[in-house]
Order: structure tokens, then C-alpha cells, then sequence
């Protein structure tokens, strides 16, 4: 049977209550409009709210199921006197959700429990540490977040208030109820910790600036980038850490929160460097997006607050951050690969991580398994080459087939036709022979005889043949696989 | 009132006219001009300063379209040589050897395959080094290397870019010239294309406007051997197309698979086969 799950401020006034079945609140009123529930768009709506809301603290938690999954919390615990304190902070959030036409309704306290209860019944009120007691003792039960069957237990039984429950022996009701009761009453007076879920890992380190006018230029947010790294770098110093992921939330004036996260490959403490990676991603941000696959950066009415969260940290030796000026090349060692991952890292930024790597050497027969593409800064020693087994210049990442003229089926070409162009052979050096690695693929494929083939123009090229003649085909195919220089 | 010829007491106009010419290529380069010599004198005397200056743009392109390989091969050889020090493979190698980075938009390199870590060693230049940038777009290439070569991070930058107009050049000129690193770009064969073909934008028998300090047009030839018929000196066709304060030329290069050095060829050749029968030496007076 279809019930009421939420109604607005009209239905209530006229007497309807969520849980009605909806035969019931249409005969209450005879204009009732209704729409079908959609928990997932409000969990989602409630997600981007708890966003939202890390403008004021980063540790914002939003309700689950069990606590009605209709609000949010926030540990303000370290933050509220950034608004002058905790009633300043509660009006600052009432008026920009009233802006937002979201009724809602505030309260704070020491204790994650406490404080729902209150935002449910006595809204608008600020609790001190150590007043649970005094100010839940006069609340109804229901203000305990328990559950419909154990709230209809203590009705029966005669418990009404909180009060009623506070100062009575634990054991009868530990045999009676589940661990759901002591828990709850002992989270809400705070003699056991309750684990908030956040919506995000608060960082460690963290600082946020709030805007008096909305920002949208480009320039303006790097500048604030740097003024908040300023803030973050006297702490990373004190613990001896640098940076080793950020990131940077922009806070909407229409509610929107866009996160930018950027990673670095080497712990920074670096203000100019960081800017530069912010300043290079947001202008990947922005270009058109017809031109790249990123996700474009809307400014929309501009930013009101800005918050630089450092989302991971690394041991970092101290005095390293001065050797960057001090020293030349000559000097230090490390200062070249220091600015050699700054230079990686800013045109990663910018260009899309894939798009910046080195080559890494694999101990493979096959040429197009003998090196793979590493990200970043990984310097990986290669062998050195093989006079005997010259390899190309460029491969081609599938080999191209050739139509080859050979005087003996297993002897080297004598003229070659690849892409339309017949190429007389001058010389041919090999063959080179590579079988298949058969340990690594169940299918054997054909062993590879390959030659460095010179043209009548001078044009080096790198053929192979597939399949050894008689043994493995009797029709071997031939492929252009690499050019040399 | 007619203008009167400006006159400076005590000093005499010529004097002032040389020491002002005297200060020009200052002023074109900025830093103090250092320069990169290939280790053939016949080749370094057409370069200024006696080889290719450091801090400046220097273009490689093919003489035909299947050149490409070669003129890469060219250039690679080139960015292996900066700095000057016989490359060292393996583990003892000496911890400051600065990287090189190599930038190419997608389609710039597209139909010859990608850069192979394995070939590289034959010309010198230790894969390790290497950083490799693919970009999406020729756009994005040119940032790329601007930035890289701004960073003075790299021992040299080389790239690979279908279209350079002259104001990008002039902007790649520039970094090169204040970081003093050398910028190596792949050019596709067609810049030389006469002002008939590219469709009356530019005058006649102009060749597209570029800041680079010089172009090379690198053509494939037959390489040297040993007695086994094993390839152990690649070898090129290299022409000094223009040369910014030096004389445009046309060699036989070699490169040395084993000692990683550039040597000529002419001897074994011979003039007459070191040039190709296409090649126009209307160019080389064009060219400059």
C-alpha cells in the first residue's frame, strides 16, 4: 500500500503525516498533488549538500540509513572560530541554506547524538560540553535515533521521556532490549565515541579562505592557491612532510563544489610550483573541451570560498626546499631530478597523465614486449645495445604486411612492396631469428626471421618473415616492423 | 624645417656604426653564445661559432616523405650529442646525466610508428634519458616544448610538429635563446614547397618564413659496412639548407654505431655520389 514518505509545509498544515497511507491523506485533503519517492536522487541531492557543506568544515559526515538519511553532520570542532563561533556558524549556514529554499533545521553539540536529537526537536540550540543530560532528559524517546520495534517496546513498557531512561540500572535493560538502546544512550551523552562516516577523508592538512566577492577569473584562484599553500607549508615544515597529492574545492556561490585533485611525483613543499600545477590544470580545465577529454571547469555565478586540502604526505628531508636556489647542477644531484619531477608533473597537469612517460626495458626476445611505457619519473637502466641484433629507430605498434619477392622461400627478400611502394633490396643483413616465447601464451604462434633491409634510395628497413619455411608454412608472410634511422 | 643630420661631437659616424653592428648578435641571442660542434671541420666552418648554437632552433627535414626515419635518426643523433660527453650505458652511468625529452602531437609521427627505446642506443643516446610527450594536439605540442625548454631541465628538447608559422618560431627561438638549450624540431618534407604550390599565400620561391637558426634537409643514403656485411656507420645525406650568420652546404654524414660520433664520408664517396640526382643546387643559393 502506497504511504506518505515526506511532505511539505501545505500538507502538513493540512494534518497529513508521513507514514499515512496515501487513501487516507487524499481523503484528508482533496487537492493533494503526489510524486513517487526517489531515494537514490535524494541520497545523491544529500551527498552534494554534504559537499557543499566541507566549506565549513572538512569533516562532514551525511546520514546514513539509521539516522534517517535526511541530514548532515558536521564535526565543527577546530572551525567554528573561524565565524566567531559555533551560533555565529549555525546563522551563517541557516541563511545560505534558506537561500538555497532548504527549510532546515540546526543545532550543535559535543556529541554526534546529542546534537541530531536536538536538530529533530529543540532546533536552533547550541549545547555545551557536559549539558546531554540536563537538556535530552525532557526529549521524548524518539529523540534516542532507535529503531520503530524498540521505540514501540519502551512505549508499552511506560517510558515516554529520555529522562525516564537515564539514571536506571543497565542490566535488566541490556537483558531486555538489543545493544541498540546503551549504545545510542551512550553516544548521545558522549561515554562512548561514535565513528562519523565523512563524505571525504578529512586531510591532516587543510586550509580554506572564504571570498567577500565571488571569483572567477582564472588568475584570482591561483592566487589564493598560493595563499593557502602559504598557510599549509609552516605545518608540513614543523612534521617534516611534503606534499604528495592535493586538493583544491571550489566552492560555488549556487552550491556547487568542484574538487580538483593533482598529484605530484616527489613530496613539495614548493608555494610556486604547487600554484603552477593548479594554474596548469585549471587551464587544461578551460580549454575547449573539443579539444580534450577533461572535464570542463564552469565558474558558473563564480567561487565564494576556496579550500587547499593535502590529501597525502610524504617524509621529506629537511633544508631541501632551499637547496632548489642555492645549488647549480654541479652541486647537487638531487636538484636535477627535483626539477626534472616538477617539469613531468606540470606538463602531466596540463596535458593528461598518459601523455608524459618514459621508456622502461623488459627482458623479452619479442621487440614489441622488450620495452614498456612507465609513467613519470622512473629511471629504469637499460642494457646496452647489440651491434649483432641492430633494432629500429620507429616500430610500428601492429607490423605492417609486405607482398615480398624472395630467391629462396627462407632466403632473404630481393624486392618489396609495403603501402604501395615496390623497393628494390641493395643489401640485407639477418636473418635474426625470434621464436615465440611459448611459456608465456598457450598458442604458439610462427617464429620470426628478421632482416635489416637497405633500399636502392638508402631507406633502412626492418622485415620479417613468419613461420619457417617447410617446418611451420609452407606460404610465410611477410611484415615491415620497424624503420631505422 | 628640413631634419638636420643628427652629429655627436668628438666621434666619428663609421665608428659608431661598427661598434653598433658589433653589438647586434648580442642582442639577437642574449646569452653568451655557446655552441655544439659536430667534430668535422669541414662541416663546423659553415656553422657559426664553429658548430650549432646552443640556445637556438634548429629544423631537420626530410628531403622526401620516406625520409622521415632518417631525418629522425639525424635528430636524435643531434640531441644525443648535447652536453658533449661520451654517453655512458649501464649502471656506472654518472647521476647527472641530464634527461632529453622528445615532444610529438599524435598525428606527427603517426605513419612511421613510435619511437623504439631499443634503437636508440645506436644513436648515441641512452634510453633512460628519454622522456617521451605525446600530445593531442600540435597546440598543446608547441606548449610542451616551450615549457620543457623554459625549464632549462633538459640537456636539449626535440619535437615533431607539422606546421610552424614564423611568429611560433620566433616564440620558440626566444626560449630556446634565454634558457640556452637547443631545440631540435621535425619538420615533414613539404616546407620546401615553392610558392606555386602553396596556393598564392606567399610570394614565389619563398620558402616558409622560420626563426630557426638552421634547417637541415636529411635524406636516407647507403650505409657503411665492415667486410660482413653488418651496418656499422649509418649514413646520411645532409644538407645545410639555411644558416643563420654561416654558409648553407651539403655533406655525406656519417654516424658511428660503436663510438657515437659523426664523421664524413666524402672520401669513400666521392662528390659527385654524394649528391642525389633530385637534389636542385638552386636551393643551396636560395637558402640563408
Amino acid at each position: 500500500m502506497p504511504c506518505v514518505a515526506a511532505v511539505n509545509a501545505a500538507a502538513e498544515a493540512d494534518g497529513i503525516r508521513v507514514g499515512d497511507t496515501l487513501a487516507d491523506a487524499r481523503a484528508k485533503t482533496g487537492s493533494l498533488q503526489v510524486r513517487a519517492a526517489d531515494p537514490a536522487a535524494d541520497d545523491a541531492a544529500l551527498k552534494q549538500l554534504a559537499l557543499w557543506a566541507t566549506r565549513y568544515t572538512p569533516a562532514v559526515a551525511p546520514w546514513d540509513e539509521t539516522n534517517g538519511a535526511d541530514g548532515l553532520f558536521l564535526d565543527v570542532a577546530g572551525a567554528s572560530h573561524l565565524f566567531g563561533g559555533e551560533e555565529e556558524l549555525i546563522a551563517d549556514l541557516a541563511a545560505r541554506l534558506v537561500r538555497f529554499g532548504l527549510p532546515a533545521q540546526l543545532a550543535a553539540a559535543a556529541t554526534a547524538g546529542a546534537a541530531w536529537a536536538l536538530a529533530r526537536l529543540r532546533p536552533a540550540t547550541t549545547l555545551a560540553a557536559g549539558e546531554e543530560r540536563a537538556a535530552l532528559a525532557p526529549l521524548p524517546i524518539e529523540a534516542l535515533r532507535l529503531t520503530a520495534a524498540t521505540r514501540r517496546t519502551l512505549r508499552r513498557l511506560g517510558f515516554r521521556r529520555v529522562g525516564a531512561l537515564i539514571d536506571k540500572p543497565r542490566a535488566p535493560f541490556a537483558a531486555r532490549f538489543e545493544r541498540e538502546l546503551l549504545m545510542r544512550m551512550d553516544q548521545a551523552f558522549g561515554r562512548t565515541p561514535e565513528p562519523l562516516a565523512f563524505i571525504l577523508p578529512p586531510p591532516v592538512y587543510h586550509s580554506l579562505r572564504y571570498l567577500m566577492e565571488p571569483l572567477v577569473a582564472r588568475e584570482a584562484i591561483v592566487a589564493v592557491v598560493r595563499r593557502l599553500m602559504q598557510d599549509i607549508v609552516h605545518t608540513l615544515t614543523r612534521d617534516g612532510v611534503g606534499a604528495r597529492a592535493l586538493r583544491l574545492a571550489l566552492y560555488g556561490v549556487d552550491g556547487g563544489v568542484k574538487s580538483i585533485d593533482v598529484g605530484v611525483t616527489r613530496p613539495t613543499r614548493s608555494i610556486p610550483f604547487v600554484a603552477r600545477l593548479i594554474e596548469l590544470k585549471l587551464e587544461r580545465m578551460t580549454e575547449t573541451a573539443a579539444e580534450t577529454t577533461a572535464e570542463p571547469l564552469d565558474a558558473g555565478f563564480g567561487f565564494e570560498a576556496i579550500g587547499l586540502a593535502i590529501t597525502a604526505v610524504e617524509r621529506m628531508e629537511p633544508g631541501q626546499a632551499e637547496l632548489i636556489d642555492g645549488f647549480d647542477e654541479t652541486g647537487a644531484p638531487g636538484w636535477l631530478d627535483e626539477r626534472c619531477a616538477e617539469l613531468i608533473d606540470g606538463l602531466a597537469q596540463r596535458l593528461g597523465p598518459r601523455c608524459v612517460r618514459r621508456l622502461a626495458p623488459v627482458a623479452s626476445h619479442l621487440p614489441e614486449r622488450a620495452e614498456r611505457p612507465v609513467a613519470r619519473n622512473d629511471r629504469a637502466p637499460w642494457p646496452a645495445s647489440d651491434e649483432a641484433r641492430p633494432r629500429p629507430l620507429l616500430m610500428f605498434a601492429r607490423a605492417e604486411p609486405a607482398e615480398v619477392m624472395a630467391q629462396v622461400p627462407e632466403g632473404p627478400p630481393r624486392r618489396f612492396r609495403w603501402r604501395g611502394v615496390l623497393h628494390g633490396v641493395a643489401k640485407a643483413q639477418g636473418p635474426e631469428r625470434i621464436a615465440t616465447e611459448w611459456w608465456r601464451s598457450g598458442a604458439s604462434a610462427p617464429t620470426r626471421d628478421y632482416y635489416l633491409v637497405e633500399d636502392e634510395a638508402g631507406r633502412r628497413f626492418w622485415l620479417y618473415r613468419e613461420g619457417l619455411y617447410a617446418r611451420e608454412t609452407v606460404a610465410p608472410r611477410w611484415f615491415v616492423h620497424g624503420l631505422f634511422a | 624645417m628640413p631634419p638636420s643630420p643628427v652629429t655627436i661631437p668628438g666621434r666619428d659616424r663609421a665608428a659608431i656604426v661598427d661598434e653598433l653592428r658589433g653589438l647586434l648578435p648580442r642582442m639577437e641571442s642574449g646569452a653568451p653564445p655557446r655552441a655544439l660542434p659536430f667534430g668535422l671541420p669541414a662541416l663546423d666552418a659553415h656553422l657559426p661559432q664553429g658548430g650549432l648554437t646552443l640556445g637556438a632552433l634548429h629544423e631537420v627535414a626530410p628531403a622526401a616523405p620516406g625520409d622521415v626515419p632518417a631525418a629522425f635518426g639525424f635528430l636524435v643523433a643531434l640531441l644525443a650529442r648535447h652536453p658533449l660527453r661520451p654517453p655512458v650505458f649501464g649502471k656506472d652511468r654518472a647521476p647527472t646525466n641530464k634527461p632529453v625529452l622528445f615532444v610529438a602531437s599524435a598525428r606527427a609521427l603517426a605513419d612511421h610508428g613510435r619511437p623504439y627505446g631499443h634503437g636508440f642506443h645506436r644513436l648515441g643516446l641512452d634510453p633512460a634519458r628519454l622522456i617521451l610527450v605525446e600530445t593531442q594536439t600540435a597546440k598543446q605540442a608547441l606548449w610542451a616544448m616551450e615549457e620543457a625548454v623554459r625549464s632549462a631541465v633538459p640537456a636539449a628538447v626535440g619535437g615533431a610538429i607539422e606546421k610552424l608559422d614564423l611568429k611560433t618560431s620566433q616564440r620558440l627561438q626566444l626560449a630556446a635563446g634565454d634558457a640556452g638549450l637547443p631545440l631540435f624540431l621535425l619538420r615533414p618534407a613539404h616546407t620546401q614547397k615553392t610558392g606555386a604550390q602553396e596556393a598564392g599565400v606567399q610570394e614565389a620561391g619563398v620558402q616558409e618564413a622560420s626563426a630557426a637558426a638552421t634547417r637541415w634537409r636529411i635524406g636516407a643514403a647507403e650505409a657503411a659496412r665492415d667486410r660482413f656485411g653488418l651496418v656499422v656507420r649509418t649514413r646520411w645525406h645532409a644538407r645545410l639548407e639555411r644558416c643563420r650568420n654561416g654558409r648553407p652546404g651539403e655533406w655525406l654524414v656519417e654516424f658511428d654505431h660503436a663510438a657515437f660520433r659523426f664523421s664524413l664520408a666524402a672520401a669513400l664517396a666521392g662528390p659527385a655520389l654524394s649528391r642525389r640526382p633530385d637534389a636542385q643546387p638552386a636551393n643551396l643559393r636560395r637558402a640563408g
